[in-house]
């Protein structure tokens, strides 16, 4: 049996440099990975630039004699999707880039800027001998810009980024506006620190932890929790590649399996219903098979393919404050999450902010949480709207650690 | 080689990598795996702006060349252009890594015997609280060519090979994963390291099963020669990359050479024409590496540039332009020290009477203020190094902690194991220091 993964990605970028236009940039790339299986042996070859199916798989042939076990099922299916709404000329890029540059400037020419404008056009494709024929396509912009004002002794005090599928500049312009205006404001810590940001960091341990080979070898917070109810009533995750909010990633995973209606929750209402497994963890410790596999351009697909999103809320991130003040970390890192499940954060810059609208700076600070309150009892929701950052936001109720004295 | 338009500067990287990948887990081989890949980055500037193409077909390279031009404006003096008079027109073929020792030679049994042997001499799986164990071996080979229509013609090579050998340790519901990971630029140089790799692996279990939380406050530090590597990388270097600061004036008031900005026992190094892995006998604008003191004895001394910084500040260009694959060059460190200094690291130990000792370090992030997620800490106690501690993250402020550094040790080492990200790129680095003392650094 053949099959054969392709990808292919197409950049164009404006970048800016210290408040100009420094450089036009384009990027083509194109990855093939061919897979040949015999006799529950895969050959693989990865193969950067063309070259013509013959010559690929007979590479994969070779391949062969590494003896990689690979005693599995190829898929069967045939779908196409594509989530392009718009594609930008380069020049439309360079226009939309002076544009955005010049408003910024001129409304606050107290920062210095840098950063760009870019546009991807990804495409996956995955077909094999049995009939499987799976393509999906997604071109997306991000303006991205980091700030510093200029009296700052700081390389850059913050940053903020705006990505669409159809570019739209009054929401740039709003965003910019957010971010810049409230700079310049100091504001005091509210009486309860309830942490507004987007979820993607604070989702990594328990993204590993739902790994189903740690779980089956117990070397998960989860291991042996399988059931449970270990999170709040409203806190429920699935992995999601459904609607447009999911972003440059395909419908299928590296084996070409696809789950109903594109997604499946792991957990529900707080209790941890599955680990994730692609075939191979699936059949070696007698687990569901969950269609996570990622696709190794030059090796055999392994577990880990999951698109995590949290359930939102009904209600706005405003509606879920219900009056209260939240805390927006921009500028962070250096902390994460210990091997307990404890997590600390340093934050150069926060803002506070009333859910929608940026009210001030606040002075340097450091979250502390854990794994098991932030998603348990502490977990607000996330709002249905996607204020601040254009994207969803989480809300939890943190408690400040020991700042730098 | 190329026909490059007139009128324009045109200069064209091409990275061609081999890459090999073998791991095991728990006796099972998870990954095997050989590719090649090629990353070609051709640019054109007019005087103006740069036009840049990334692509992985050498057959296409003429061609994007003459696309680029045509999107720039010609310009008869683009060669008295500051920065471009700035850019190296150097002719060298530097091969190091050819002959027997060419990690492509390396055999799949060659790699696999490798992992085997360190696996069964160096993991116990008698340990109760052993819960997986794996070995991995990794190398990459990189031919990496600069031509430009400056004349450089510039091939030079590296390569580096790993070994990492860890374990998971489950004590209580809490798994401790740990291993040591040995990066050299020869294959035979990875063999007989079985006493570094049983020890740390014994640190790890200590760790799991005697690891005491941490109290947040502020303590005296004494950082490791690996900490005080990353410390350094961290905390200082990334602030001497000079493009941060090319017309911000907020920041050249703040980093005047000859200021004072450090106890006078710190200096701060950066070489790239050291043989370790951030070796850069010519960076990515076709210039030599050399050495650049960033900080003598407290004193700022200099910062590292590209040519557009060197121009843009008035200083002299450091070699210290560098991409990753199909990226656009940025200032970046090479191999980055701190000197070492008079005192011996037992007195520096004997010295504290409550305070913690920074062992390793797994990652950190730089600016006014620095942050850094430690991997094995211990408390110091009348001077002895006691049970380990579990810390989340340490922070300082740079200008500060540079003041508070009151002994520097005599143990100098150079970490080959690191690399560097910045603007989405990442670079091999080295970074070194001695043992540290820093009279106060805030620990949660």
């Amino acid at each position: 049996m053949r099959e054969k993964c392709t990808m292919r990605i197409n950049v164009s970028a404006v970048s800016i440099e210290e408040n100009r236009i420094d450089s036009f940039r384009r990027g083509n790339t194109l990855i093939n990975t061919f897979r040949v299986q015999e006799e529950g042996i895969l050959g693989i070859h990865f193969q950067q630039g063309e070259i013509s199916d013959e010559e690929g798989y007979a590479r994969a042939r070779q391949n062969l004699a590494l003896n990689r076990p690979y005693p599995f099922t190829l898929e069967t299916g045939v779908r196409s999707r594509d989530m392009t709404e718009r594609v930008l000329t380069n020049r439309q890029l360079m226009e939309y880039t002076e544009e955005a540059l010049e408003y910024v400037h001129s409304e606050f020419p107290e920062f210095t800027l840098n950063g760009g404008f870019a546009q991807s056009i990804l495409y996956f494709g995955q077909e094999n001998d049995r009939g499987l024929d799976y393509s999906s396509r997604d071109c997306t912009t991000e303006f991205r810009l980091s700030f510093k004002h200029k009296e700052s002794r700081e390389l850059h005090d913050g940053w903020f980024s705006i990505g669409q599928r159809d570019f739209d500049m009054q929401k740039f312009r709003a965003m910019a506006d957010n971010y810049l205006t409230a700079f310049g404001l100091s504001r005091d810590f509210p009486k309860e620190i309830l942490v507004q940001m987007r979820y993607y960091d604070l989702l990594s341990l328990l993204a590993g932890s739902l790994n189903a080979e740690s779980i089956c070898l117990g070397t998960s917070l989860l291991s042996g929790r399988l059931g449970e109810k270990l999170f709040a009533e409203h806190f429920s995750l699935a992995h999601d590649v459904s609607d447009a909010e999911c972003w440059n990633t395909p419908f299928f995973d590296g084996e070409g399996v696809v789950q109903k209606g594109d997604r499946l929750l792991y957990i529900e209402n707080g209790v941890v219903l599955r680990g994730y497994a692609d075939k191979r963890i699936a059949r070696k410790y007698g687990v569901e098979h969950t269609g996570s596999a990622c696709s190794a351009c030059a090796d055999l697909p392994y577990n880990g393919n999951v698109n995590l999103r949290i359930k939102c809320s009904d209600k706005t991130v405003r509606e879920l404050l219900n009056g209260s003040l939240s805390v927006v970390p921009i500028r962070y890192g250096g902390g994460g999450f210990n091997e307990k499940g404890e997590w600390v954060m340093p934050v150069q810059l926060g803002y506070l902010c009333d859910g929608e609208r940026l009210l001030g700076r606040l002075p340097e600070f450091t979250l502390v949480s854990n794994l098991f309150d932030m998603f348990g009892e502490d977990f607000i929701g996330v709002g249905c709207d996607n204020p601040v950052f254009h994207d969803k936001s989480i809300l939890v109720r943190m408690r400040l650690g020991k700042s730098r004295g | 080689m190329f026909h490059f338009p007139k009128n324009l500067f045109t200069d064209v990287r091409i990275e061609t990598n081999d890459y090999v990948n073998y791991c095991t887990v728990n006796g099972e081989v998870e990954c095997n795996n050989h590719s090649q890949t090629v990353s070609i980055l051709i640019r054109v500037f007019d005087g103006n702006m740069w036009y840049t193409c990334s692509i992985n077909e050498r057959n296409r390279i003429q061609e994007e060349i003459d696309n680029l031009a045509d999107l720039a404006q010609r310009n008869e003096k683009i060669y008295l252009h500051p920065a471009i008079i700035n850019f190296g027109s150097h002719r060298a073929r530097i091969l190091n890594c050819e002959g027997e020792t060419d990690l492509r030679k390396v055999t799949p049994g060659q790699r696999e015997e490798l992992v085997a042997r360190y696996i069964s001499s160096c993991v116990d799986q008698s340990i109760e609280e052993l819960r997986s164990y794996g070995g991995n071996y990794y190398s990459t080979h990189r031919i990496k060519e600069y031509y430009s229509s400056k004349g450089a013609e510039i091939v030079q090579d590296m390569q580096r090979c790993s070994v990492w050998v860890g374990s998971a340790f489950e004590v209580e519901g809490v798994t401790t994963w740990g291993g040591k990971n040995i990066q050299e630029a020869t294959f035979d140089r990875l063999r007989g390291r079985e006493q570094e790799i049983t020890e740390a692996l014994g640190r790890y279990l200590d760790y799991a099963r005697n690891a005491e939380d941490i109290e947040p406050g502020d303590y005296v530090c004494v950082l490791a020669p690996a900490a005080t590597a990353l410390f350094t990388h961290e905390s200082f270097g990334h602030k001497s990359e000079s493009d941060y600061m090319l017309n911000d004036r907020a920041l050249r008031e703040e980093w005047v050479l000859g200021k004072k900005v450090g106890n006078e026992k710190v200096s701060i190094c950066d070489d790239g024409s050291l043989r370790h892995n951030g070796y850069t006998p010519y960076d990515d604008e076709g210039n030599q590496a050399r050495e650049t003191w960033l900080i003598r004895e407290g004193v700022l001394t200099g910062r590292l540039h590209d040519s557009k910084s060197a121009w843009s500040l008035g200083e002299e260009v450091t070699g210290n332009s560098r991409a990753d694959g199909e990226g656009v060059p940025m200032v970046r460190m090479t191999n980055t020290y701190m000197a070492a200094g008079g005192d011996a690291p037992q007195e520096i130990l004997r010295s504290v009477q409550d305070g913690l000792y920074i062992y390793s370090i797994n990652y950190g992030m730089g600016s006014s203020t620095f942050t850094m997620q430690p991997d094995l800490c211990y408390r110091i106690r009348d001077g002895r190094i006691c049970q380990p501690i579990r810390v989340n993250v340490i922070t300082g402020n740079v200008f500060q902690t540079l003041f508070d550094i009151d002994a520097v040790g005599d143990d100098l080492e150079i970490f080959d194991n690191f690399s560097c990200s910045k603007g989405g790129q990442t670079v091999q680095v080295s970074a070194g220091g001695p043992t540290i003392r820093v009279r106060r650094l805030t620990v949660n």
